[in-house]
């Protein structure tokens, strides 16, 4: 019986393969090549140097740092926003299905667009929001000129972007909680502080995890949205591991390194989900 | 009734069949250019049935132009047969062998009749790969009404800004270019020589040609970085001191051209670095300060005239294009001096042939010719290597970081060149090959 499991799983197996560990296992034989302008874009052995160069390279490390600190703070924010939207959805009431659209919007926008939105709005002095503030009487802020502030911003236009996902997601897992369950509780004379605690979130993990890993991949890969709202800047304060692994590639033209580049946020990927894997299984195994 | 309209038919076929469609010859450029062409390009056009000339409006950034023209190169079928390339990113489109070599066309003694300047950055390995249409280059922009003299070293830019300052006659002494991209880059170069350091010391012995690939770049090694010595760091903290005395402001850290323009155009700034683009944009703008402007060279050492950076652009024929001869009578026309005499008159690019700087006519029409010329006998040519695009990021990253007060001079420069010879080894192949 297993071999025919197995046997029917391999065309998705094989598919699978081609279309992820195939490109993998290219980038793994390009980082061990020089492979640039420098060499007339043929792949020459290097022993390594690329990864030598890695850990030798600031830009490299800092990149790494900004990459993590934006997708742990928009994931963050995201779940907690994406769970208090979806609970709030999950509320029977007139006209439900209309305010569920309305929420999917801002996921419906293509980021080029979205993000050519944000960088009007954050304009410095004619966006709307400089302008409104100098009505006031202020001064107009360089949000997307200063270094030490300008990634909260990028944040801020992921957040709006992606929220309605990870509602949509975590609105899916409390619709598949069993309603009497929640009767039950409440008969018990449960609060609803305890139902939330005690029943929702435990049942809505596997989709809080889901959804989590979902946007942490896309969050370590951020690219489009750094391209158009500050290309990296201002002083490489907002440059992604992604958008570092681009300009390797395509303006450097060096794709040995680009792909060292891209195998290492891979890399970085993997253990920060084997982190958070590791870290349900400690905590579901304490309350068991 | 049929058969009448069948012979029409056929008359209409065999007419078009006689008639041949002119080539077309498709071009990309960025989309400045593209409209301060397209009024030549449309009587080129019309002039003529053989050729046909389409113009493709690729982003105004450099960058993003060059990132365009890779995405399409890179698929090995581009679909484009000529391109218009930056100095700054011949070398490494030649490298990436996406260039097809001239000289069979124009022959190797073509820019004999160019200024100095242009004659520079069109060729490398015993080739040519581009025919200059614009010789562009760095130029000092100064207030007739606030001083006397434009100033001509560093030490008498900071002097004379000072004064006119005190005197409360201008907000601003010197205005440049200092946001992370490559005009910053072009500064720094500029400023190098006048301090006289170098950011770029090509290699003592010419570049290995691989026999394997008939000369293709393979693995060369063409020159290493000085950023780290004493007279580059002098000129770090010149730039450094520009900003921190009030010389500059601040928000020079975020100005391309158009914000320095802007500032000096509004009588803000005694003196600007610019291109001589500026020239034509301050009348355009009807600003203020028109006829109270003087164009001269940057400054320099001591005793010399000042260097500025140079920037070129041409038109390079992209390898493997269906019709290499016609694409060459293309670029033939791009380059030629009555197009550029156009382009000078009517949006102020400076021309490449000798002939047109001594044209009393043009003269005349361009006041900016002879300054051009003069500047164009001395020009500072930013590193010629593969890896410039690299090289310029890590220059432009520290020189920022510096300008927004996260490093001092001496060690952004030591960072910077750090951070060179990381990049030039490890593109280079293994590390210890490189000495």
């Amino acid at each position: 019986m297993s071999g025919i499991n197995a046997l029917l799983m391999l065309p998705a197996l094989l598919l699978l393969a081609a279309t992820f560990l195939l490109p993998m296992v290219r980038y793994a034989w390009m980082s061990g090549h020089a492979s640039s302008v420098v060499t007339g874009l043929m792949a020459i052995p290097n022993g390594g140097a690329n990864w030598q160069r890695l850990l030798q390279d600031a830009r490299f490390w800092q990149d790494a740092f900004q990459t993590l600190r934006f997708a742990i703070t928009s994931v963050g924010l995201e779940l907690v926003l994406g769970l208090s939207i979806a609970l709030l959805l999950h509320q029977p009431r007139r006209g439900r299905g209309l305010l569920r659209a309305i929420t999917l919007l801002p996921w419906a926008l293509p980021t080029t667009v979205m993000a050519l939105g944000w960088r009007w709005i954050l304009n410095d002095p004619h966006g709307p929001i400089n302008a409104l503030i100098i009505r006031l009487g202020g001064d107009s802020y360089g949000f997307l000129i200063t270094p030490s502030t300008t990634w909260l911003f990028t944040v801020l236009a992921d957040v709006w972007k992606t929220t309605p996902f990870v509602a949509l997601l975590l609105l899916a897992g409390l619709q598949s909680i069993p309603t009497d369950m929640v009767e039950a509780l409440t008969l018990e004379g449960a609060s609803r502080w305890q139902i939330l605690r005690r029943l929702t979130l435990p049942l809505l993990m596997p989709f809080i995890t889901l959804a989590l890993l979902f946007r942490l991949a896309q969050a370590l890969g951020v690219f489009d949205l750094i391209q158009i709202l500050t290309r990296g800047g201002p002083a490489g304060s907002t440059e992604s591991l992604a958008f570092y692994a681009y300009l390797n590639a395509m303006r450097f033209l060096d794709f040995g390194y680009s792909a060292t580049v891209m195998l290492a946020t891979f890399a970085l990927l993997v253990l920060l989900s084997l982190g958070w894997i590791l870290l349900q299984r400690v905590g579901s195994r304490r309350t068991a | 009734m049929g058969l009448l309209l069948a012979l029409l038919i056929a008359c209409l076929v065999a007419v078009a069949r006689a008639q041949p469609r002119p080539v077309p010859i498709r071009v990309l450029m960025p989309a400045s250019f593209a409209d301060a062409t397209a009024e030549q390009v449309r009587d080129f056009n019309q002039s003529q049935g053989r050729l046909r000339i389409k113009v493709a409006r690729g982003p105004v950034d450099t960058d993003a132009m060059a990132d365009l023209a890779i995405s399409s190169l890179l698929l090995g079928d581009t679909p484009y047969d000529a391109m218009l390339v930056d100095i700054s990113q011949l070398t490494k489109f030649v490298a990436a062998d996406w260039l097809e070599p001239l000289e069979g066309w124009f022959g190797n003694d073509y820019f004999e009749a160019m200024v100095p300047g242009a004659r520079l950055g069109n060729a490398s390995d015993g080739h040519i790969w581009r025919l200059p249409f614009t010789a562009d280059i760095g130029l000092l922009y100064w207030r007739t009404d606030l001083m006397e003299q434009p100033p001509q070293t560093p030490e008498q830019l900071v002097v004379m800004s000072r004064d006119l300052q005190r005197q409360g006659k201008v907000r601003w002494g010197y205005i440049w270019q200092g946001r992370q991209y490559e005009g910053l880059s072009c500064v720094v170069l500029e400023t190098l020589d006048a301090f006289g350091a170098r950011w770029w010391r090509p290699a003592a012995t010419a570049p290995a040609v691989d026999p394997a690939t008939g000369g293709a770049a393979a693995m060369r090694e063409t020159g290493s970085t000085q950023l780290d010595s004493p007279a580059a760091e002098r000129a770090a903290a010149w730039l450094d001191k520009l900003v921190t005395t009030g010389i500059t402001p601040e928000a020079v850290a975020n100005y391309a051209e158009a914000e320095a323009l802007g500032t000096f155009a509004a009588g803000d700034a005694a003196l600007m670095r610019n291109w001589p683009y500026a020239w034509r944009e301050l009348e355009r703008m009807g600003s203020p300060v028109v006829g109270k402007v003087g164009v001269t060279t940057v400054v320099g050492r001591p005793g010399q005239q000042g260097s500025g950076t140079l920037g070129s652009w041409g038109l390079s024929m992209l390898a493997g294009g269906p019709h290499p001869t016609e694409t060459a009578e293309v670029i033939r026309w791009f380059s030629g001096p009555e197009f550029q005499r156009r382009m000078a008159v009517s949006a102020g690019y400076p021309p490449t042939w000798e002939s047109l700087y001594e044209d009393e006519e043009l003269r005349r029409q361009v006041p900016l010719l002879a300054v051009e010329r003069q500047a164009l006998q001395n020009p500072v040519e930013r590193p010629p290597t593969p890896l410039y695009a690299q090289l310029s990021d890590v220059v432009q990253r520290q020189v920022n970081g510096m300008l927004t007060r996260h490093g001092d001079p001496g060690t952004s420069m030591a960072r910077a060149q750090r951070q060179s010879e990381l990049v030039l080894r490890s593109a280079a192949g293994t590390p210890q090959e490189v000495p």
